[in-house]
């Protein structure tokens, strides 16, 4: 190659009138940058369809982004403490129904460790009721008061949504909302004792001596 | 799986389920299927949050398992499934359509929890449709299962595999995981239940507040009667089905904008007849006879036989093939051509690709090459009528980006230049993957952006929110107006100006992914179409 181009002949080995370049015409530079990030567009973009289908998807759509936020399955990363306790943050969590997987459809492995997760902080609470004052810490106590604090706001927010409704019927809530709380403690006795079976069971199994998970036990012992 | 193709997966979980969801999918689908405790190690996380990821995503039939040698469960993440994430909307807008609120706010809950056992539906259907509607008046549970069993006759809903009943005197340890299985019989078999009952109307926030205790609900239940009635029967949303009616709804429109409103009907009537005859992947329908087409117009489309006829034989004629004439018998034996109508509509988002990229002579020359098939670079000047220098320049800018291939046909073994032909032609496959290719980045870059729109504007965001919660408490308690006046204007000119662009940047950007998968859509089913045939 290199002693064609001495003798002023083409520098290419082919014919380049075959790809449809006259001779002595111009060859195009050689591009040696990446593309533009944004490249100059010779033609608009046409704009979008509209209607009342289009519009109606949309609305579903920006819904149903909000909606899966809320649902059980979103998972939020666990967040690091912050300096200041924000005030909208309350409001944010209360909304989650809570989710029991069917375990039967699952592989056995998926299910005890995940089970304590779930349960861990909730245990915790139904044992302060349950032991009473013995247990209690400051720190305990603070959260109380949150949670009663979240639970009477809750229900001044229904006054506000239905006036209508009579005092009596409030009452009514109230007892539901204890039974409930009751029902609910008796579940949790339950999953902490179905918990502490599956936790022994499953010890050796999880081979904790895991090189990489040693800081996950770490984690676990703050339940 | 593409680079682009993770990419999107990765915004879709995220949008979804959050963040460790989105680590333990993106995870899964690069490196293929892999045990739990693999995953825990290679993703940094700790075995509790991967446990509860893999439960939300096998919840949501992302994830799969399976059971191999000496115990050990693997898990694979369905990525094609990911994708479906973004046409949820549209499912439901289907469901709304065909089926009124009621089938939107089914197919919605079973998209919302990937899958549920139908009383759960049908209670959580009513309640919330109870909620909507005025005081005193409540949906009644009898009605939405009504609407339930039409979307699983309509197979719109199918049951989710089964876990296989086994006896409790099962010697030995249980296996790792559950073996599920598909009853093809009963996929579409709605059980028998006695739902009965209303909608309850529920305080929103005492609801929401404790989440629905767990605890109460299977204790009534227990109450009336001893198990949940279809305790394990799950049901989730049939994608394939909608799919299937997106592409039908696309081969009526063609119809219709090509001929006439008459001959769309006929072609409409003839893809519901063979709606559930047909699988959702077959290259034609079944035939039907002109007589039998002509039995099943909808009621009040006055045509007579003979109109028919004609117009059947006209479609048969028509060039792109979209109905076919398979045989005589029974006044003409028709089909419809599923492959071709799919190919058809293809070609014609391809060409219109070309056409809004490259202007409308490029389209000429593509619209040349597609149907000559093969052409050489001087044919196509000749061809186009356009000035060779103007063509090759177009010839090459198309070359570049993959919507026109080059064949090279060499005379001689030793490939020299000059001694080859080169051919210029449309692989429209590939330029389908091209394009489609392109799409998912496209949507990725849009949800992309408008994250980035909603996250410079987060302050505001959250302020108008504020404001508006405090507007809507203070009217509920009766504020006078000049109150709520000065409320208001906590948010200043500019800032509502700013706001008012962002939720115009934010819809806009919404209604292009919403019509980008529109088109991916149409690309995807060509290709799986295409793939089967070959």
């Amino acid at each position: 190659m290199a002693g064609n181009k001495g003798r002023g002949r083409a520098a290419y080995t082919f014919n380049i009138e075959a790809v449809g370049f006259s001779r002595g015409e111009k060859l195009p530079d050689v591009v040696l940058k990446p593309p533009p990030l944004f490249p100059d567009t010779d033609y608009k973009p046409v704009p979008l369809k509209t209607g009342e289908g289009e519009d109606y998807v949309l609305a579903l759509k920006q819904e149903l982004r909000e909606t899966v936020k809320r649902m059980p399955y979103f998972v939020e990363t666990p967040e690091e403490k912050q300096d200041i306790e924000r005030y909208s943050k309350r409001y944010v969590k209360v909304y989650k129904e809570e989710w029991i997987p069917d375990w039967r459809r699952l592989p056995r492995e998926l299910m005890p460790r995940k089970k304590c997760k779930k349960a861990g902080p909730k245990s915790k609470k139904a044992k302060d009721t349950g032991k009473g004052t013995s247990l209690t810490n400051t720190a305990d106590v603070l959260k109380k008061i949150e949670e009663l604090e979240k639970r009477g706001d809750g229900e001044k927010s229904d006054e506000e949504n239905e006036e209508k409704e009579g005092s009596k019927e409030k009452s009514k809530e109230g007892d539901d909302d204890e039974d409930d709380n009751a029902a609910e403690q008796e579940e949790y006795d339950e999953e902490e004792q179905e918990e502490e079976n599956d936790y022994i069971n499953s010890y050796f199994e999880d081979g904790d001596d895991f090189g990489a998970d040693s800081d996950d036990n770490m984690d676990e012992a703050t339940y | 799986m593409t680079q682009a193709e993770i990419k999107l997966c990765s915004l879709l979980l995220q949008e979804h389920f959050g963040e460790i969801v989105e680590k333990i999918g993106v995870h899964l689908i690069r490196t293929g299927s892999q045990p739990l405790r693999v995953i825990a190690h290679d993703t940094g996380t700790s075995l509790d949050q991967v446990k509860k990821a893999l439960c939300v995503l096998i919840q949501h039939n992302l994830v799969i398992y399976q059971v191999h040698k000496r115990g050990v469960v693997e898990y694979e993440a369905q990525c094609s499934r990911v994708l479906r994430m973004l046409r949820y909307p549209r499912y439901i807008y289907t469901a709304k359509t065909l089926y009124s609120d009621t089938g939107e706010l089914i197919v919605e809950e079973l998209l919302l929890n990937g899958k549920m056992a139908m009383s759960a539906v049908v209670k959580k259907v009513a309640d919330r449709l109870t909620e909507t509607m005025e005081d005193g008046k409540t949906m009644d549970y009898a009605e939405v299962s009504n609407t339930f069993v039409r979307l699983a006759d309509t197979h719109f809903v199918q049951r989710c595999p089964l876990v296989p009943a086994t006896e409790n005197s099962d010697p030995g340890p249980p296996p790792p995981a559950p073996t599920l299985v598909i009853n093809e019989k009963d996929m579409y078999l709605v059980p028998k239940l006695s739902l009965i009952g209303k909608g309850k109307r529920r305080r929103s926030s005492d609801e929401d507040a404790t989440g629905e205790p767990k605890a109460k609900r299977p204790k009534h239940t227990t109450d009336n009667k001893e198990p949940i009635p279809d305790d394990g029967i799950y049901w989730q949303a049939n994608l394939d089905r909608f799919h299937q009616h997106f592409r039908d709804q696309g081969i009526v429109s063609a119809v219709a904008n090509r001929m006439d409103q008459t001959s769309s009907e006929i072609v409409r009537t003839m893809l519901r007849m063979s709606e559930i005859t047909t699988s959702s992947s077959a290259p034609f329908t079944q035939p039907l006879s002109s007589n039998e087409i002509f039995r099943s117009l909808p009621v009040g489309y006055n045509i007579s036989k003979q109109v028919l006829d004609q117009y059947l034989t006209l479609l048969a004629d028509d060039p792109l093939e979209f109905v076919g004439k398979s045989g005589d018998s029974g006044g003409g034996m028709y089909v419809i051509n599923l492959h071709k109508a799919l190919g058809s509509l293809a070609t014609a988002t391809l060409e219109s690709v070309v056409q809004e990229r490259f202007g409308s002579r490029c389209a000429r020359i593509f619209r040349l090459v597609l149907q000559k098939k093969h052409l050489e670079q001087k044919q196509v000047e000749d061809f186009a009528m356009i000035p060779a220098k103007e063509a090759k320049d177009m010839l090459y800018k198309m070359l570049s980006e993959n919507f026109i291939s080059l064949q090279e046909i060499p005379k001689t073994p030793d490939h020299a230049p000059s001694r080859t032909f080169y051919l210029y032609t449309v692989n429209i496959l590939s330029a389908a993957r091209m394009l489609l290719h392109r799409c998912y980045k496209s949507v990725a870059n849009l949800i992309e952006r408008r994250q980035f729109e909603t996250k410079e504007n987060k302050r505001l965001l959250e302020k108008s929110q504020r404001v508006e919660a405090i507007i809507a408490s203070m009217q509920a308690t009766g504020a006078e107006e000049a109150q709520l006046q000065e409320i208001e204007e906590m948010i200043t000119a500019p800032e509502r100006q700013q706001l008012e662009t962002l939720k115009r940047n934010v819809n806009k950007l919404d209604a292009c992914e919403i019509q980008v998968d529109e088109t991916i859509f149409l690309l995807e089913s060509y290709i799986e179409s295409t793939m089967k045939r070959q």
